[in-house]
């Protein structure tokens, strides 16, 4: 009946006044779109970008990256101090409340912790579970975590987990998962208001924020919405419907800008593309692509500063990494392939393929750039048959050791470190199937940094794993992305260095 | 006929089922539901707890029988990327994708009937050609393009309709356009041709010839009887629209079943997947068990 | 029951009481020439077949070369197209026209491909579910229940998510889940042809059954056949860009006209070209078989009046 109702009501306003009125600036509503669905609010369920996005907004952390310099800086700490490689002690910040107005102890610290550990149905389990050997009260507003060994990424972990008011999940033995799924208490510069899954999130600025790194919000309401057609997100940009969405490609956002309607910004990010290669035969003992020359080659055919330019656009450049040049511990003096189809056809007669041969090359990302290296690799002679479907599908012929070449990329979000990306691509290949190299030196140079503290030693470590990587050519690194974000007119939304949109920093125009 | 209904109701239960076990290994053993949950910048220890969390490293026999077992105690599974229990979420998309089924068939009925019946009753003329043509068009036309083409005319150029969304039913206007002109050349053809074979049956030339003359003839007997096979075939329609809305939910972002059927495709989310095609092969089932019935009921000679 | 229903859809018309005794041949020959839909669909179908022949030949263009620095150059028409690319360039600097002309070819291979494997499937299953009659009947209307009631879409999802996408799997799946109409036709004329007395007389001096199918029986439900698969091209064919539009049918760089339509989805507000031109290549070519398939039914239709008025 209310549906009918309202379909007379908007039929006749829509005759009276043929452009309807939104929520704006007029009584301080933002509205963002994601392309992929909010499932639910509490962070330590999700893993994907989006559900950081939303953590950020309304839970914090012990510690948050700065955006100006991508350096982890203190959030719900106040400060800290490391007393050996293992330990480190960690006060509190006495103003930071609970959305309930409860305040935020070393109880709720310790509990949170405790309870990501030994509940494992949460997604960060495993992973805080493999350093954290304990941790304990040792003050009002004061911890000390203990780990089983120096452990290099300890803050952005500290940053991903979001703390939790004692109890609120439960207690051991008896742990209530969905408490936070629907509604949440955090700790966030804003509140929850509504949500509905998959549809859309109402928060409210929270007036009783502490401000922090994050800093005090200007906007008072934002709505998420979840618009999975970018085509329709567009539109509802064009007509005043939302204020702001990511993820938007160079020719769209340019094309949006020049209409007049919105604000295109082409900004670094953190992701990186790069082919992996099966040089360890894992698909296939003597297939080409475990020839070092074959790989070589692979590496001089692709146009890789072409398509950066042309495709990916602002500030999206070549490398010759395995990392993002930006991030830590990514060292750039490495064996350096340049565009060459030639010398790419000799390489390839000298590894006994004079006439080429074929390749499946595996993608699920980025259909165009995944066609033009297609096209490139073919002019040399080695004609790809492209697979270009769903990650879960990508994933499921990986671990069947049926994949010979694949294009990945990785985010990197808000952590900005070589440990992200080389944690899970060269792991031991026994435990995990991204590391195709068939070298265990690399394994050993790359993951052995990860549990170095001293950062001089971290750095040479991940040289000498990344000059190995270069020289045996067992990835095609790519190029980094850009970050494209449209906004409209009314608002001030300004991109930053890692390309993470924090956007609890959109103010008015 | 309770024997014949009780009859075809088993039928359509064990087709659900058998499909439900086809769509369940075939997903299982194609995709890794734990990278699809996880998503693409998850971390190897995120994604290996999620396995486990949800126990893909059993057996798949295994599993499909702990789902089967828990279909007849009524649990119909938890939906791993919704987090929620799979029959809340039927609940709560449903409303739209009826709303939808019902407004495109009736968009259908708008637009096929009264072209039919002027089709008929000018064969040959002007308006049969347009009606012809209007057929043609309709079937031709792909229905993701004709989303498309619609948003780009009634809500960009002039903007009418809203793009996107289903807050009101405003917003299902175009939507139910776009997935009701697949049906239109069948009904139209349908109710055109039924019609001419009433207008030409003897009866009716009787009646002409004795004076009876004009709309009143036509309505009164002409269309009722050629009306009858519209209706079953209608409710054929409309059990179609069900499985039709994936595509038409996408593209204009409503929240409904069809949508949801996609996501969770894309999403590796097996117990909606596997709940959602049987869901829809029973609706589909039972429309035509429907129309098997309106057809007896209405048409004695088929009535044993 | 679903047999009915169904037919009731496909032929309105009281069909089920035909029996064509005339070959395809004389049949076209008698009634085609006035027949005008018939005939636009036949010479529409005839140029599309031609320019998808021998267009890429005559004109050398290529449609996986790429030209980076050239990417989505508008159409000549428009304002700062030129001549060297008719219809501009798409997102990886192809020449749009070569893709689109290109595609010509894959949707004929794909609509004529999947209406062979569904025509194959369906007429073996309805045949003998006409002829045997029985549990094989009821085997073959439970096979045709499930498969009417399982979402196609869905189904070729998994499917090609499984084997991997490629053109021939794409044509298999969608034959596949396209047999339903063939099967219904030719079970229908099978059970009535069976009962008829050269049947009978040949099955009584010692013909074996598979003698039978094969002679009698499956030549005279041709001319039904043609009809249905003509419908099922065109169907096979919109289906092909559906799924290709999901990304789960043809592969890029393959031009298949689904997938262009895909491609230029997201830039449908400032370059809609590329969804509109490759939708009225796809919307000529379906028009063209159904008018062909519709005219094809209007004749071989002893009872159609309307058409010969």
């Amino acid at each position: 009946m209310n549906k009918i109702k309202s379909l007379i009501l908007s039929l006749l306003i829509s005759l009276m006044f043929p452009i309807n009125v939104f929520a704006d600036k007029s009584d301080d509503t933002l509205v963002a779109a994601f392309s992929r669905e909010l499932t639910q609010l509490d962070y330590h369920y999700g893993t994907k970008t989006e559900f950081l996005i939303l953590g950020d907004m309304i839970d914090s952390g012990l510690f948050y990256v700065n955006k100006e310099d991508l350096s982890y800086v203190p959030d719900i700490a106040s400060d800290f101090k490391i007393v050996d490689d293992t330990t480190i002690d960690i006060n509190l910040r006495k103003n930071a409340k609970f959305h309930d107005g409860s305040e935020v102890t070393a109880d709720d610290v310790v509990y949170t912790y405790n309870f990501i550990v030994k509940n494992e149905k949460n997604r960060r389990s495993k992973k805080i579970k493999g350093w954290l050997e304990s941790i304990e009260k040792t003050g009002k507003h004061s911890i000390r975590f203990k780990s089983k060994y120096p452990y290099a990424n300890l803050f952005n972990d500290l940053y991903r987990i979001k703390i939790r008011k004692n109890g609120i999940m439960g207690t051991e033995g008896n742990w209530n998962d969905s408490a936070q799924l629907n509604e949440l208490n955090g700790t966030g510069p804003y509140k929850v208001v509504s949500f509905d899954p998959g549809v859309e999130v109402v928060l409210v600025r929270n007036d009783d924020y502490y401000g922090g790194p994050k800093g005090m919000p200007a906007i008072k309401n934002v709505v998420i919405r979840s618009i999975p057609d970018m085509g329709t997100q567009q539109a509802e940009l064009m007509s005043g419907g939302i204020h702001w969405m990511y993820n938007v490609k160079k020719d769209i956002g340019e094309a949006m800008a020049k209409t007049g309607k919105a604000d295109y910004q082409l900004g670094p990010s953190l992701r990186v593309g790069f082919l992996v290669l099966d040089a360890g035969g894992y698909s296939g003992e003597g297939n080409p692509i475990t020839k070092l020359d074959v790989r070589r080659a692979m590496n001089h055919a692709i146009n890789r500063e072409s398509i950066a330019k042309n495709l990916i656009g602002g500030p999206a450049k070549a490398i010759h990494t395995a990392c993002n040049p930006v991030v830590f511990g990514c060292f750039q003096d490495v064996k350096k392939y340049d565009y060459n189809p030639d010398g790419a056809k000799k390489l390839l007669a000298k590894a006994g393929y004079p006439n080429g041969f074929e390749l499946d090359l595996w993608s699920y990302r980025d259909k165009e750039a995944a066609q033009a290296m297609a096209e490139d690799l073919g002019k040399v002679g080695i004609k790809v048959n492209l697979k270009h479907g769903k990650l879960s599908a990508l994933n499921k012929a990986r671990k069947n050791r049926e994949i010979r070449a694949y294009f990945g990329t990785w985010g990197s979000t808000a952590s900005p470190d070589t440990a992200t990306i080389s944690n899970i691509h060269w792991r031991d290949p026994a435990k995990g199937d991204r590391n195709l190299s068939g070298d265990p030196k690399v394994n050993e140079l790359m993951l052995s940094a990860e549990q170095t503290l001293d950062v001089e030693k971290r750095k040479s470590l991940y040289a000498q794993g990344l000059k190995l990587i270069a020289d045996q050519a067992y990835w095609v690194p790519l190029w980094s992305y850009s970050e494209g974000v449209l906004s409209s007119k009314s608002i001030d939304f300004k991109l930053d260095p890692d390309g993470y949109p924090r956007l609890w920093n959109i103010t008015w125009k | 006929m309770l024997k014949f209904i009780a009859g075809r109701l088993i039928v359509v239960l064990s087709v659900g089922l058998t499909l439900s076990i086809v769509t369940f290994f075939l997903l299982n053993y194609v995709i890794d539901p734990a990278q699809a949950i996880a998503g693409e910048d998850a971390l190897f220890e995120e994604i290996e707890q999620i396995r486990e969390q949800y126990g893909f490293d059993r057996s798949i026999t295994v599993r499909y029988f702990e789902w089967f077992t828990g279909i007849f105690q009524g649990d119909l599974g938890e939906s791993y990327y919704w987090n929620k229990p799979v029959i809340s979420l039927l609940v709560d998309r449903a409303p739209e994708t009826i709303t939808l089924a019902l407004m495109s068939v009736s968009v259908t009925i708008l637009i096929s009937i009264p072209l039919g019946i002027m089709a008929a009753l000018n064969p040959n003329s002007l308006i049969d050609r347009m009606a012809l043509g209007i057929a043609v068009t309709a079937q031709a036309v792909p229905n993701f393009w004709l989303g498309l083409i619609m948003i780009l005319i009634f809500a960009l150029a002039f903007p009418i309709f809203p793009v996107s969304g289903d807050k009101t039913l405003f917003h299902f206007v175009l939507p139910s356009i776009v997935l009701g002109a697949s049906s239109v050349p069948a009904v139209m053809r349908l109710m055109r041709t039924g019609l001419l074979d009433v207008i030409n049956a003897d009866y009716i030339r009787t009646a002409r010839s004795s004076g009876f003359y004009g709309w009143r003839l036509i309505f009164n007997h002409a269309l009722r009887n050629a009306l009858l096979p519209v209706v079953s075939v209608l409710a054929v329609q409309l059990g179609n629209k069900f499985g039709g809305s994936v595509i038409t939910e996408s593209v204009f972002a409503i929240n409904g079943l069809g949508r949801l059927a996609l996501e969770s495709i894309l999403g590796a989310d097996i117990p909606t997947v596997q709940i959602l095609v049987f869901v829809f092969a029973i609706i589909f089932l039972f429309f035509n068990l429907l129309a098997d019935i309106l057809n007896a009921y209405l048409d004695p000679r088929l009535r044993l | 029951m679903i047999f009915k229903t169904f037919l009731k859809r496909l032929f309105p018309r009281s069909f089920d009481e035909q029996i064509y005794n005339l070959t395809p041949k004389e049949l076209i020959i008698r009634k085609s020439s006035n027949h005008g839909g018939f005939k636009f669909g036949l010479f529409l179908l005839t140029v599309i077949f031609l320019f998808a022949i021998f267009g890429p030949v005559i004109l050398d263009v290529s449609p996986y070369e790429q030209d980076l620095t050239k990417r989505l150059l508008p159409p000549v028409w428009k304002e700062g197209g030129t001549w060297e690319y008719i219809f501009g360039t798409d997102g990886n600097g192809r020449d749009y026209f070569a893709r689109i002309l290109y595609g010509t070819r894959i949707s004929l291979t794909i609509g004529f491909g999947a209406a062979c494997v569904g025509m194959i499937i369906g007429v073996t299953l309805g045949v003998c579910a006409g002829y045997f009659g029985g549990w094989v009947d009821q085997i073959v209307s439970y096979l045709l229940t499930c498969q009417l009631a399982l979402p196609g879409l869905l189904l070729a999802m998994t499917i090609v998510f499984l084997i991997g996408p490629s053109i021939t799997v794409v044509i298999f799946v969608i034959g596949a889940t396209h047999w339903a109409f063939f099967l219904v036709v030719s079970r229908s004329a099978t059970q009535k042809i069976k009962n008829l007395d050269y049947v009978t007389a040949a099955s009584a001096i010692g013909a074996s059954k598979f003698q039978i199918i094969m002679k009698d029986i499956i030549p005279n439900t041709v001319s039904q056949i043609i009809v249905i698969f003509t419908l099922e091209v065109g169907i096979a064919i919109l289906n092909e860009a559906s799924l290709s539009f999901l990304g789960v049918g043809i592969q890029p760089p393959t031009p298949s006209w689904g997938l262009l339509i895909a491609e230029g989805k997201e830039a449908i507000f400032f370059q809609p070209w590329l969804i509109i031109l490759p939708g009225i290549a796809l919307f000529t070519l379906v028009v063209s078989i159904n008018m062909l398939g519709d005219g094809l039914r209007d004749v071989s239709d002893p009872n159609n009046k309307v058409s010969e008025e």
